[in-house]
């Protein structure tokens, strides 16, 4: 084979994987707006303060891992709730520009809340996964990788097959259509709304524990949350399916232009690529591949 | 008097006034910038403490001559608008020297403090050509710049190949901003005069992924030699894929922003930074004197040392620049004869350091009135079981290269 | 604004819309000339004088970004990648051909105003959620393209120095020259704008916020009026940037970069929305925030914790305060601290003889 198609073979598998590792970050993201129609520009924060709380249980306290991560579930089931309680519920009816702004405080008090109890050195979460890459024809693919990548697909399966089937999945979609009319409908929107963001919170702890694998814990694993965003517009924000896609997308557009662009530009384009695509998507169907057109009523 | 040191603005000036009218031990006001928060939250709460312990010391032991030190800090944030805001506090409170910490904030900054005569050191950041004296007189790098460090780096990979790049290939891994592309100009001037292939790769921020780039470097490039100048997450996130890709991580080198014992813990532990080696412009590790010193003062009040000084790379940073600080000040009230010294007596003082080693911590600094980077000396360390080990002695590369550089950057 | 009536007396329109209805506040206007012209030049520090001077220019780009969120009801994410729009431009302009800044301050807002135009392009399309993330985008954009341009970036360093401003060669390099230099465009700007919002672009503008199909049924050409505002919008944060090169004598796209964007936001929405006054407050409030804990941390801190620990729990308890507060005047009070304004003002409305 040529060498050169060999190594794109490579970029496109390393692409696939971090993309679906950008999927499982971005999911969280889709669930609360599938789910309540709330923004959360707050994703890599919560991604970094699970990670941070799991990070710390095992380096300060000495914990197995398994309890570490128990002990990451318990903090972001109470702090899923309590941020519903007393932050997301006041807020229902306000414009999206507020919850917008309401997340985007949210994410700066998680950056100051975290290092203030956990400190601020960075660290890491090992996890009981080999290191050494598997070589597989032109293919290099990462152990980690392979399980962000496994994990998610799993989440997202889940996920579908939940906002299709189950009662409650039904529920939270009609909750996030309108607010109003499924209180009137007899549906406890509070309920819903808590569920949302515990399951939101869980899945970032999922991805804070491969992120924080990958690139280490402190504040600056909450950067992750930057890929979410061209991840969602390109897939549409609100399928689930378009998450996978999306993700893969980006991830792919990253791996091959870090290859084939930034030798010829001289610079890294590689972070950057995803954006002008949105940028283009948000101009020619800013709906997303498979997001739901919104017609629009007075 | 740690009471004074807390307070806001106006008691630091009556403190001012108050010591001006005893004349004889006087307060002296150092402006410290700090990133405790923000993108470099890494780097500033392990350096500051740092820098905060070496003037305690000097406190402890009494003073300059005397005179009591006053380390005054604040957090900017790698924002501009609170670092002018904290050099105008500085100002009102009568600092002699003060330490930005940022390349913007430097270059926010450069021209205020050249009308206030406040010198300023800038150790590790910075464009090089701020250390051309003449051009920006009240300015220290004080510690070798980006392009001394890239000459140097190019040096040891030299070594490494018995003294022969011919045709070998060596990438360039750079954080894509205007601090990581600086050291490019230097590497294609040496890729002519040693004939080694080179190629650039870009990491650009929020750089916490580096999959793409690492596999061309192993396996398309196959480079035979990789100088890394990244900051922020991506030295662990580097580290972590080359050292997956089973690249032979002796072969790397790292300047003075990619590596610390933060960046070796986040991207996995010593194991993965074994025989990384890094370029330093303080000395790294516990062993020095200061450092015991330190210590024993802690010792002496009953407490344990902070965990900051387990931080080796950025906490020794702080001491260097503060003791660098100390000395230009104890030099400056030498030649005055009197505590009553203004920046420029600061300045003529810090110009005039030489080899003034700290038993090691601090390189063989030449400073001059044209050459504020002090010679740009660095030195290797390679990571081995668990600990920086130093590999080289203090030295520095093409000085020609670099200095010719640094003349077209001035007429261009 | 600062004026206090004791009934609702007005009978015609142009009473109803007048600026200054009474003439207290007339005498309101001249006592904060007075004090902020005259008295604190006189008595105040070159410390305070250049913290007012960065409030004053944070004041023009707060009441830019207001009228865009708060008038319009358009997000933009990417506030500060038109600063530096404005701040390139006019450094170039005044490095490369030696421009005065009366020209080139025009001229950098011009310029942004410009980029806006471009950005704000999605927003026929596009709102709520898309418009917040397509103007991130152009954040990170404009970012990228300075910091790989040369031409514009004039350099590795990618900061151009700038020489202080000139007026009639005489340089204004002093604190207090600085501090008049900045005062000027600031009350120009609040000028601008309370007139702006009174006149009929400033009306179509806030139908466009209230309901924007409603708008468009009724006339409005709403397509149009949103690239309006985006267009003075970015043109006032051109105008910020510019007056941060001056200011500072420099242009460095790192000065930049989001979370100033996100500054401007919270004094929006800190200040209140939709509301001059407002954005005046939150400018004060966000620049002046973190001094005022730093200061308050450092004399009553040591009390209760290790001083060692001091600095860096300053740091991250104002990054809580920050964000904090922007969740509270979110639940709390969302039209912020020009709404605790006025519920002070209508107590003492008809103060002592409320009933």
């Amino acid at each position: 084979m040529h060498p050169e198609l060999e190594f794109a073979i490579a970029l496109v598998a390393e692409g696939v994987l971090t993309g679906l590792m950008y999927s499982l970050i971005a999911v969280g993201f889709v669930l609360i707006y599938k789910s309540t129609d709330a923004i959360n520009f707050a994703q890599g924060e919560f991604v970094m303060i699970a990670a941070i709380v799991v990070a710390g249980s095992l380096d300060w306290f000495g914990l197995p891992l398994w309890l570490s991560v128990l002990i990451g579930f318990a903090f972001m089931i109470a702090f899923g709730m309590g941020l519903e309680r007393f932050v997301l519920r006041p807020m229902i009816g306000m414009p999206i520009v507020a919850i917008i702004m309401a997340t985007i405080g949210l994410a700066f008090f998680l950056r100051g809340f975290g290092p203030l109890v956990f400190g601020s050195a960075p660290t890491t979460i090992n996890l009981p996964i080999p290191d050494s890459p598997i070589f597989w024809g032109p293919l290099y693919l990462k152990p980690i990788a392979l399980v962000g990548a496994g994990i998610s697909i799993a989440f997202l399966a889940a996920f579908g097959w939940f906002f299709l089937k189950s009662r409650t999945g039904v529920a939270m979609r009609a909750v996030a259509d309108s607010h109003q009319v499924s209180m009137a409908m007899g549906i406890n929107v509070e309920r819903f709304f808590a569920i949302a963001w515990i399951t939101a919170g869980i899945v970032a702890l999922l991805g804070g524990l491969v992120w924080g694998n990958m690139i280490g814990v402190d504040i600056q694993l909450a950067l992750i949350g930057l890929k979410v965003f061209p991840v969602v517009i390109l897939g549409g924000l609100d399928s689930i399916i378009g998450v996978v896609v999306g993700g893969i997308i980006v991830g792919v557009v990253e791996a091959l232009t870090s290859g084939f662009i930034d030798p010829i530009v001289g610079g890294g384009m590689k972070d950057f690529a995803p954006y002008v695509l949105m940028v283009i998507m948000l101009m020619i169907r800013p709906y997303g591949i498979f997001g739901r057109r919104l017609i629009e009523r007075i | 008097m740690t009471f004074l040191r807390t307070l806001g603005l106006a008691a630091a000036v009556t403190a001012t006034f108050a010591a001006g009218a005893t004349a004889q031990a006087k307060d002296i006001v150092i402006g410290m910038m700090c990133d405790r928060t923000g993108p470099t939250a890494v780097t500033g709460t392990v350096l500051c403490p740092g820098y905060h312990d070496y003037i305690a010391l000097v406190n402890s032991k009494g003073g300059i001559m005397g005179n009591t030190v006053i380390a005054d800090e604040v957090d900017i944030e790698y924002k501009v608008p609170p670092a002018v805001e904290a050099y105008q506090r500085y100002k009102a409170k009568g600092a002699v020297l003060v330490s930005p910490f940022g390349t913007p904030m430097v270059a926010a900054l450069v021209k205020t403090m050249q009308e206030d005569k406040i010198p300023a050191t800038s150790a590790g950041f910075g464009t090089a050509a701020a250390a051309n004296g003449e051009k920006y007189p009240y300015m220290f790098p004080i510690a070798a710049s980006y392009w001394s460090q890239t000459a140097a780096a190019v040096q040891f990979a030299k070594d490494t190949f018995d003294g022969d790049l011919k045709g070998k290939r060596i990438a360039y891994v750079f954080y894509d901003n205007p601090a990581g592309r600086e050291g490019i100009p230097v590497m294609e001037e040496l890729a002519k005069q040693e004939g080694y292939e080179l190629r650039t790769f870009g990491i650009p921020a929020p750089g916490i992924e580096a999959g793409a780039q690492v596999l061309d470097i192993t396996r398309r490039f196959r480079a035979d030699f990789v100088i890394a100048h990244v900051f922020g997450r991506a030295p662990a996130v580097l580290l972590k894929e080359l050292k997956r890709a089973g690249y032979p991580i002796d072969k790397v080198i790292g300047l003075v922003w990619a590596v610390s014992e933060g960046d070796i813990a986040a991207a996995g532990g010593w194991d993965v930074a074994e025989g990384y080696n890094t370029i330093q412009f303080a000395g790294v590790g516990s062993d020095y004197p200061v450092l015991q010193e330190i210590r024993d003062m802690y010792k002496a009040q009953g407490k344990e040392p902070p965990s900051e000084m387990a931080y080796t790379v950025y906490y020794n940073r702080g001491v260097f620049q503060a003791a660098m600080h100390v000395k230009a000040i104890e030099d400056a009230i030498k030649a005055k004869g009197s505590a009553d010294i203004t920046g420029t007596d600061v300045r003529d003082a810090m110009r005039n350091i030489n080899d003034f080693t700290l038993d090691g911590l601090v390189p063989p600094l030449q400073m001059s009135a044209k050459d504020h980077e002090g010679g740009g000396y660095i030195r290797v360390f390679q990571v081995q079981g668990g600990k920086f080990v130093p590999v080289t002695d203090w030295y520095r590369a093409y000085r020609d290269t670099v200095l010719r550089l640094l003349e077209e950057e001035h007429k261009g | 604004m600062f004026h206090r009536e004791c009934g609702y007396y007005k009978t015609s329109y142009e009473a109803d819309q007048a600026v200054l209805p009474l003439p207290i506040a007339k005498l309101a206007i001249l006592g904060f000339a007075l004090l902020f012209l005259v008295f604190v030049p006189l008595f105040a520090s070159d410390y305070y004088l250049s913290n007012l001077s960065l409030v004053g220019i944070t004041v023009v780009g707060a009441l830019g970004l207001n009228i865009l969120l708060g008038y319009t009801g358009q997000i933009s994410i990417g506030h500060a990648a038109f600063m530096s729009v404005g701040a390139y431009t006019a450094a170039n302009l005044a490095v490369k051909l030696g421009l005065p800044f009366y020209i080139t301050l025009p001229l950098g807002g011009t310029m942004a105003a410009l980029i806006g135009i471009l950005v704000g392009i999605p927003s026929l399309r596009v709102k709520g959620l898309y418009l917040a993330i397509a103007t991130l985008a152009a954040q990170f954009i404009i970012e990228w393209i300075i910091n790989h341009t040369p031409a514009i970036s004039g350099g590795v360093a990618a900061a151009i120095e700038v020489e202080r401003p000139i007026l009639f060669g005489w340089h204004l390099d002093s604190a207090t020259e600085l501090y008049y230099f900045v005062i000027f465009f600031a009350v120009l700007a609040i000028i601008a704008t309370i007139n702006l919002v009174r006149s009929r672009v400033g009306r179509a503008l806030i139908a466009i916020r209230d309901q924007d199909i409603a708008a468009e049924i009724i006339g409005i050409n709403v397509f149009r009026y949103k690239l309006y505002a985006f267009a003075i919008s970015s043109f006032f944060a051109g105008v910020t940037g510019v007056l941060y090169t001056y200011y500072l004598g420099i242009a460095t796209y790192e000065q930049f970069q989001i979370v100033v964007s996100i500054d401007f936001l919270a004094m929006c929405i800190i200040g209140g929305l939709g509301s001059v006054i407002g954005s005046i407050l939150g400018a004060f409030f966000i620049t002046l925030l973190p001094m005022v804990i730093r200061i308050v941390m450092e004399n009553f801190g040591p009390l209760f914790m290790d001083p060692n620990d001091l600095p860096t729990i300053i740091g991250q308890l104002r990054l809580m305060f920050f964000g904090g507060l922007i969740m509270m005047f979110l639940i709390l009070e969302p039209e912020g601290l020009n709404r605790l304004w006025l519920n002070i003002r209508n107590y003492f409305r008809v103060w002592p003889f409320s009933y």
